[in-house]
């Protein structure tokens, strides 16, 4: 398939193009985080070579960011630990098992992907609070562990139900339990889709917002992207900090996706079309 | 049909197995507990006018009704539909043309392109909403930029502007999904057959009609996924207007999950949210069942 | 098979009776077992033990912020056994989240509640503000706090009636919504400052020829139109119709000439172009900050942005009252107190936070108030001043209470009121509706309300 040389060039100014119009809103917030203080208030923040990295620590400290991002990483990490060996146990049965019902009960999960959080977050409030559980931990926890988990069944069983079939039957001749052929020969192989899942459920988990809204009112166990919000409106001089603030509060995940980008896109193509 | 379920667990492959239920069980039971049961309460609550403190008041249908005929909550609803062109239906016309080039050209750093389109999807909505709200302000990057090309004219307070500020919180949607939607395409342009390309190109037809022709029947599947992904995540922006405009100018970015937030904690209308909520889901649940069968039409 | 799917029809259909049957929320309301003498309350606060209170007030600007850190440290250093757990939150955001707060079961000791009927009229109608008149009599706030004062706090415990019953919250500041202006703008235009309403117009046309913005705001957030509203319409409306109309009592409409021609007014100014570009679009915050760095000659906004001010303009900014129709006139202007705290009933601990609400508003507060760049309400003629932008605040502020020329805020009215002027004023300043549209709506929700409270 030869191209010309002038649709080449023409592809690669396309894709500057879109490459540019895609980081522009973060460069924006990257070199406002990075600027001198803007505002009546900020005095001079320490600088290294012209970038203000005294901005983070300032904002760190004034918009409280170390209990949110504390708070964050362990409703995330949580979350991650509980849906992900949840989905691996209930994909591994739908996608490798035949048993009545399968069918119904697989749809049902797949309600649970189209739901939207806004239609379950009110009656779940007042029933927590009925129960005294509002304010708590896991009463952030536990509805997304809901949500991730229904995804996180989708996307094992698409998995397991692609292994290899006489695999799973030559160790069923063999007498392996259903234990041993989950844990011991499909979950290694599977070590690239759950990566993606595990990615996956932490980014979504991280960057939820209505959930911890309404749950908590206990400034402790307000996660990060609700002290962001609030910052928004608590820090009224300037932008230079709220900059900083938003940097903070979305670095984890963009680590996380440039460094595991590969998995994570290549699992992602994968896995979406199947079914 | 075979007995009901082998009383061993390991039984030859292919039998219905018991166990699967006790596999099943740990998920289903956080699943159920709080996604589907909060869903029928919400029904429950819908049906009666409560302030979330006091004893509720049976009224019926009538928070449904409402949805139907308030004026506030239709152009809400309005509105939604107006975001998912934003969301949806733009990111796939941008989505195809760029995931179409991405996949004809040998081009350099790919990956590098791949990964740069996708960033968006990954930053957390709070963030990107901070970002753009500082561009859209009046003495932001998008007046400056238009000032600089001599379109001052154009140049106002975009999220504060009547006509302009619900396709602006759209646009940050469109940005927002293009990657998504570019990456998931890519993906099912890479797996199309080559030698289909290369019997329309003995043909005669050019890049274009290779695309008509070739290209967009074979990813029927992935615009189906992208579709409802996009759509569904219009119909969920809460945490976009609530860091931008809070619904207005007046109400004109009003939008249906702001409301359930609004009514059930900022006026006491518990009932009438719930109703909203549930409105919601059927909505997307009509929409996604739509687009899956129009898929499904397609690929026979 | 038959058998058992006829039993899960029964049992579905038994649940959704069972569910339909049991309505959602409890018929009992919380009681407030409030201690009806002064003797039955705890005013040592030393002796009251240790004791954490947690909070929640929205003091972010500069001189607020400045004001509560200190007063904090003070109230902690003399009672070591009281520790303060702050939060802080913009006014918008704690108007968000402090209903879900107070509703749950773990609510803060001390919220810093808008005083309106949307915000602290129904947190007292569902019980969840504790009355305070016992500390009242037994601090002796009310030496202090005249009672045109502490009616802005007060209400009747089923929440209908504003202005009156018990008292429910003390505030720190007052506040006046007022004119800033930048006197190099003004003088470099050879202008005065205006003393009639008629010379602040004709200075707006003056301004505006010479190309400068004559006013600024930032009205993103929906509320400060309210108050540049309230400016204007106390030039053409009777003080008592707009008390009225603002405390939600019956008498009053909206429809009337004089609120007419406060709007067309506005209009008018929006027309001839005198507001900056864009102000639906534009942040609050911003604003000002645009108005400090030399953007607009006059900000009509409240003297809670006094500190910032005063700190990036210095001698260069001035305040005063919205100019009468002669120079001599009653001053006329929106304002009252600046948000009260208030003790919610479910506090374990309502001694101890009554205690410091005391210290807070006590007249060593008062001083630090003063000191921070804020507008102290009791013990105001008693303050040192410096500063003249302060100076002129301060005599602004002790003018018109003297003269009683304040009107409150006008989304007090009613519980919806508030969100229904902010987007109303949005559209009026956005052309989208007529003045006579514009109070047709106002006139809509504060007439089903009266009607309604019977």
């Amino acid at each position: 398939m030869r191209v010309s040389r002038a649709e080449r060039s023409a592809n690669y100014v396309i894709l500057f193009a879109f490459a540019l119009f895609a980081l522009i809103p973060i460069l924006t917030i990257l070199q406002a985080a990075l600027g001198p203080g803007d505002s009546a208030g900020t005095g001079e923040t320490a600088s290294f070579a012209g970038l203000h990295l005294g901005n983070f620590t300032e904002a760190w400290q004034v918009g409280h960011f170390g209990t949110y991002m504390r708070m964050s990483f362990m409703v995330s990490a949580s979350v991650v630990v509980v849906s992900v060996g949840l989905s691996i146990l209930s994909g591994f049965a739908f996608g490798t098992m035949r048993f009545r019902g399968s069918t119904a009960l697989f749809y049902l999960f797949l309600l649970g992907i189209m739901m939207p959080s806004e239609a379950i977050v009110v009656p779940l409030y007042f029933d927590l609070r009925t129960l005294g559980l509002t304010d708590t931990f896991w009463a952030v926890a536990l509805p997304q562990v809901a949500q991730s988990v229904a995804f996180g069944t989708f996307w094992m069983r698409a998995y397991f139900r692609s292994s290899s079939r006489s695999l799973i039957e030559a160790a069923r001749l063999d007498g392996a339990s259903n234990r041993r052929i989950l844990w011991q020969v499909l979950v290694p192989l599977a070590r690239p889709a759950i990566v993606t899942l595990i990615v996956l459920v932490f980014m979504w988990t991280w960057n939820e917002f209505l959930i911890p809204l309404v749950m908590v009112t206990d400034e402790s166990l307000r996660t990060a992207p609700l002290g962001l919000a609030f910052f928004q409106g608590q820090y009224t001089q300037g932008f230079t900090l709220l900059a900083a603030g938003a940097v903070i509060v979305a670095t984890p995940v963009v680590a996380l996706y440039l460094f595991l980008q590969r998995h994570f896109i290549a699992g992602m193509l994968e896995g979406s079309v199947r079914e | 049909m075979v007995g009901r379920g082998s009383r061993r667990d390991v039984g030859p492959p292919g039998e219905p197995r018991r166990i699967a239920y006790l596999y099943l069980l740990p998920a289903f039971i956080v699943y159920a507990a709080f996604l589907l049961y909060p869903l029928l309460r919400a029904v429950q609550i819908s049906l009666y006018d409560w302030d979330g403190l006091t004893l509720g008041r049976w009224i019926g249908l009538d928070n449904y009704r409402e949805v139907l005929t308030d004026e506030g909550l239709r152009s809400a609803f309005g509105h939604a539909l107006v975001l998912m062109v934003f969301f949806a239906l733009i990111p796939i016309v941008v989505g195809l043309l760029l995931a179409s080039v991405l996949n004809r050209a040998k081009v350099r750093g790919l990956s590098f392109f791949r990964t740069v389109v996708f960033l968006p999807q990954v930053v957390a909505m709070v963030v990107v909403a901070v970002a753009w709200r500082r561009i859209y302000a009046p003495d932001g990057s998008l007046n400056s930029l238009l000032g600089a090309v001599g379109l001052d004219s154009l140049t106002r307070g975009w999220l504060g502007d009547y006509d302009f500020a619900l396709p602006a919180v759209g646009f940050v949607g469109s940005w927002f999904e293009i990657g998504l939607v570019t990456v998931l395409l890519l993906a099912g342009m890479g797996r199309i057959n080559g030698e289909l390309y290369e019997a329309a190109r003995l043909d005669g037809a050019g890049p274009v009609r290779e695309f008509f022709a070739v290209t967009l029947p074979s990813v029927r599947g992935e615009i189906a996924v992208a579709l409802t992904l996009t759509v569904i995540a219009a119909l969920r922006t809460f945490d976009l207007v609530y860091v931008t405009t809070r619904g207005g100018p007046g109400n004109s970015t009003s939008v249906p999950s702001y409301e359930v937030y609004h009514r059930a904690f900022e006026l006491g209308r518990v009932g009438s949210a719930a109703a909203i909520g549930v409105s919601l889901t059927i909505v997307i649940f009509a929409i996604s069942f739509a687009i899956t069968r129009i898929g499904d039409r397609g690929t026979s | 098979m038959i058998r058992s799917r006829r039993l899960l029809l029964i049992a579905s259909v038994l649940g959704v009776t069972a569910v339909a049957a049991c309505a959602p929320g409890s018929s009992t309301s919380p009681s407030t077992s409030a201690p009806s003498s002064a003797s039955a309350v705890e005013t040592d606060a030393a002796k009251m033990g240790a004791v954490t209170l947690l909070v929640w007030d929205q003091e972010v600007r500069g001189g607020q912020a400045a004001q509560m850190a200190e007063l904090i440290k003070g109230f902690e250093a003399k009672y070591p056994n009281i520790k303060i757990e702050r939060v802080s939150r913009s006014f918008d955001d704690l108007k968000t989240t402090l209903r879900l707060a107070l509703s749950g079961n773990e609510p803060p000791d001390v919220v810093e509640a808008n005083n309106g009927r949307s915000d602290m009229g129904e947190f007292v109608k569902a019980g969840q503000l504790r009355p305070l008149d016992a500390y009242s009599t037994a601090y002796g706030w009310e030496a202090r706090y005249p009672k045109s004062v502490r009616q802005y706090s007060s209400y009747s415990p089923d929440g209908k009636t504003f202005g009156e019953g018990n008292l429910y919250g003390l505030p720190q500041v007052g506040e006046t919504v007022g004119i800033f202006y930048n006197k190099k703008k003004l003088a470099a235009a050879g202008l005065q400052a205006p003393t009639t309403w008629s010379e602040l117009q004709s200075s707006l046309a003056t301004l505006k020829g010479k190309g400068e913005v004559p006013l600024m705001l930032g009205n993103l957030e929906k509320w400060p139109a309210i108050h540049v509203f309230g400016t204007v319409q106390g030039r053409t409306t009777p003080p008592e119709t707009i008390k009225s109309l603002a405390f939600g009592r019956s008498g009053a409409t909206w429809k009337s000439p004089e609120n007419l021609k406060a709007a067309q007014t506005l209009v008018e100014w929006v027309d001839k172009g005198y507001f900056n570009k864009g102000v639906n679009g534009q942040d609050y915050d911003p604003a000002w900050q645009g108005f400090t760095k030399g953007t607009g000659v006059y900000l009509i906004a409240g003297t809670w942005l006094q500190a910032d001010l005063e700190k990036a303009m210095g001698a260069d900014v001035g305040f005063m009252l919205p100019p009468g129709s002669a120079a001599g006139d009653k001053p006329v202007a929106t304002g009252g107190t600046g948000l009260p705290f208030a003790v919610t009933s479910k506090s374990k601990h309502p001694d101890a936070a009554a205690a410091y609400i005391n210290f807070i508003t006590s007249e060593d507060a008062m001083a630090v108030l003063a000191k921070t760049g804020n507008l102290p309400i009791a013990d105001t003629s008693a303050q040192v001043v410096t500063g003249t932008l302060q100076k002129e605040v301060f005599s602004s502020f002790g003018k018109i209470v003297e003269q009683d020329g304040l009107v409150p805020y006008l989304d007090y009215a009613t519980p919806t009121m508030y969100d229904t002027i902010g987007a109303a004023l949005q559209d009026l300043l956005a052309k989208k509706a007529t003045p006579d549209q514009f109070l047709d709506r106002l006139e809509k929700d504060y007439a089903a309300f009266v009607s309604a409270q019977g």
